[in-house]
């Protein structure tokens, strides 16, 4: 497993950034739900926390676990913007990293706050979806041919 | 037992039921064919981190024993109850420590990896009274397990049930109590471990209390009801709520007592063990049982049980392969199947969930060193099971993948 790249690391360790995991229900719906506990604990995968065992989350996760499957994560904070595509590596009900994801829970949210488990996710597909190095890609790419032309005019 | 059947490999079965994630065939199959410590795992298991109790209910008198790390945890989460116990099975599964992880090995073959739960806060601590907690209560990785009563009366009469090597000594062929164990708890023993075990943040989500049999009392089993009022009132203490996640494996009890049993404590679920459908096979398995008071008192507490503890809330476990035990055993794979089937369906109409765990034998057991059948039978059997408890809305919340460890088939229900 690699080193996550340091503002990727920077922003899922951040407790303000956007974090949204994306699965895939039965009949192939896409599911997205936001993690606010979402992080990466030893700078190479990533973990959040499950709250119940039954939601269609955690479902589609163990489908995805059992059947090989990919997940999708994004993470974002202002106008930085990481999209992963991962696999989920296990599910974690107890253990060192499931406690530390239950007492970060119970800081958050109280003494009664609880989880179901810890998923974790290793990262297959790291891309950069921050607007600034997205267009800079894309002119790499295409050209200015995709830009409206009001843009790219003189200024007045 | 003589079944003309393949025996098919773990990744030939997983491509031929597609429907039975890899895990759980590999769970099945690593019970059913046990699994082998090497000494790398030994060590590392004897570590702090995962050090288990000193004795187990299965671990017997073994002056070589070391403390096993309690079940396997697959990667998925699920939980695997099996022992490493030396010259038991034929051909087990190897669980190697390398590099700081354990990994399972068929024959040298990379399987997967897997893990072991942490040790518990509470194991090195003793009682008020000065009894060690690990003496008390046993960790699973989200369940405590308690046995208030260490010896079976089944025994007192040679009526013990074929299979079971519950608190034997294995090498003696008898059952321990007294000198390794107290034979009965005190039940402020029990509260104050429970006590200490709820002080690590979401480390259980259920207590189950099991025990051998004690028939005796005015009323038969009497005694052993009003044992385990006294031990489920006690660590009720600890909780704020009226029911508390529990499970109770006993036998089975009548109507009277059972309400006893909910009304009195706050146990949430209750689990007569029926072991094997097939009437004559019951009645030579399971002659103590059969004895006390036979196979229809069985069945008729598991049913009278749900108007107690409501629909879902009633279990029965069968020792899935014993159906095949020589020489009165069946022979075919789908004698077998359409048995279990017949039993899932029944209780299942009934509210009671019928959940099967694959059968050991031990080799100080009655049944010991027989053959068990292949691991085809397992993964059609736990197919057949979920999909007939599927079609009439029961899951088994109480022994699922987490809680419990011995049932393929509630681990097969996490999608439903």
């Amino acid at each position: 497993m690699a080193q996550l790249p340091e503002e990727l690391l920077q922003l899922l360790r951040d407790p303000s950034s956007g974090k949204v995991v994306g699965t895939i229900d039965e009949d192939g719906t896409p599911h997205l739900v936001t993690k606010g506990s979402l992080t990466s604990l030893d700078g190479e995968t990533i973990v959040f926390a499950e709250g119940f065992e039954g939601t269609q989350s955690n479902r589609n996760l163990v489908r995805s676990i059992w059947y090989d499957r990919r997940v999708s994560i994004n993470v974002t904070k202002g106008f930085v913007s990481y999209q992963l595509k991962g696999r989920p590596y296990q599910y974690l009900i107890t253990g060192s990293v499931f406690r530390t994801m239950i007492d970060r829970a119970r800081e958050k949210r109280g003494p009664k706050a609880d989880i179901a488990g810890v998923w974790v996710i290793v990262p297959e597909e790291i891309r950069n979806e921050s607007p600034e190095h997205r267009a800079a890609e894309e002119a790499g790419r295409r050209g200015h041919s995709s830009n409206h032309l009001d843009v790219l005019k003189a200024a007045e | 037992m003589t079944i003309a059947v393949e025996e098919k490999s773990l990744s030939v079965l997983a491509e031929l039921y597609p429907d039975v994630p890899r895990s759980i065939i590999l769970k099945l199959d690593l019970q059913r064919r046990g699994i082998a410590f090497t000494e790398a795992t030994a060590e590392a298991t004897s570590e702090p981190y995962y050090r288990g109790p000193d004795q187990t209910a299965f671990s017997g008198k073994d002056p070589n024993h070391r403390p096993f790390p309690g079940p396997l945890l697959l990667r998925d989460g699920t939980t695997v109850i099996a022992s490493p116990i030396p010259n038991q099975f034929e051909n087990p599964y190897t669980i190697d420590y390398v590099d700081g992880r354990f990994r399972i090995l068929d024959d040298g073959r990379f399987i997967d990896e897997v893990d072991f739960s942490p040790r518990p806060e509470f194991y090195g601590k003793t009682t008020s009274r000065g009894v060690p907690m690990e003496s008390i209560a046993w960790s699973r990785p989200q369940r405590l397990d308690i046995y208030p009563y260490r010896y079976c009366h089944y025994w007192d009469t040679k009526d013990q049930c074929k299979f079971c090597a519950f608190f034997t000594d294995i090498k003696q062929q008898k059952q321990l109590a007294g000198d390794a164990y107290a034979k009965v708890v005190d039940p402020e023993d029990i509260y104050e471990t429970v006590r200490e075990a709820l002080k690590e943040p979401g480390r259980y989500s259920q207590i189950n209390l099991t025990a051998g049999t004690d028939y005796s009392g005015d009323i038969p089993f009497e005694k052993e009801v009003g044992r385990y009022i006294e031990v489920l009132q006690a660590i009720g203490r600890n909780f704020a709520t009226r029911r508390f996640p529990s499970q109770l494996i006993a036998p089975a009890y009548t109507k009277r007592q059972v309400k006893r049993l909910y009304d009195e404590t706050g146990l949430s679920s209750y689990c007569p063990d029926i072991e094997v459908w097939d009437r004559e096979l019951f009645k030579w398995i399971c002659s103590g049982k059969e004895k006390w008071f036979g196979r229809d008192y069985w069945i008729r507490s598991a049913l009278h049980a749900v108007e107690v503890f409501g629909k879902g809330n009633v279990y029965t476990n069968f020792v899935a392969g014993v159906e095949f035990a020589r020489p009165h055993g069946f022979t075919s794979i789908e004698q077998a199947l359409d048995s279990n089937f017949e039993a899932c369906e029944f209780f299942a109409k009934n509210g009671v969930v019928y959940l099967s765990l694959v059968w050991t034998p031990w080799k100080g057991t009655g049944l010991g060193g027989q053959k068990q059948p292949p691991l085809e039978y397992y993964v059609r059997l736990v197919r057949g099971l979920v999909e007939i408890r599927r079609n009439y809305g029961l899951s088994s919340a109480n022994d699922d993948f987490k809680h419990c460890g011995n049932h393929g088939d509630s681990d097969l229900e996490r999608l439903n």
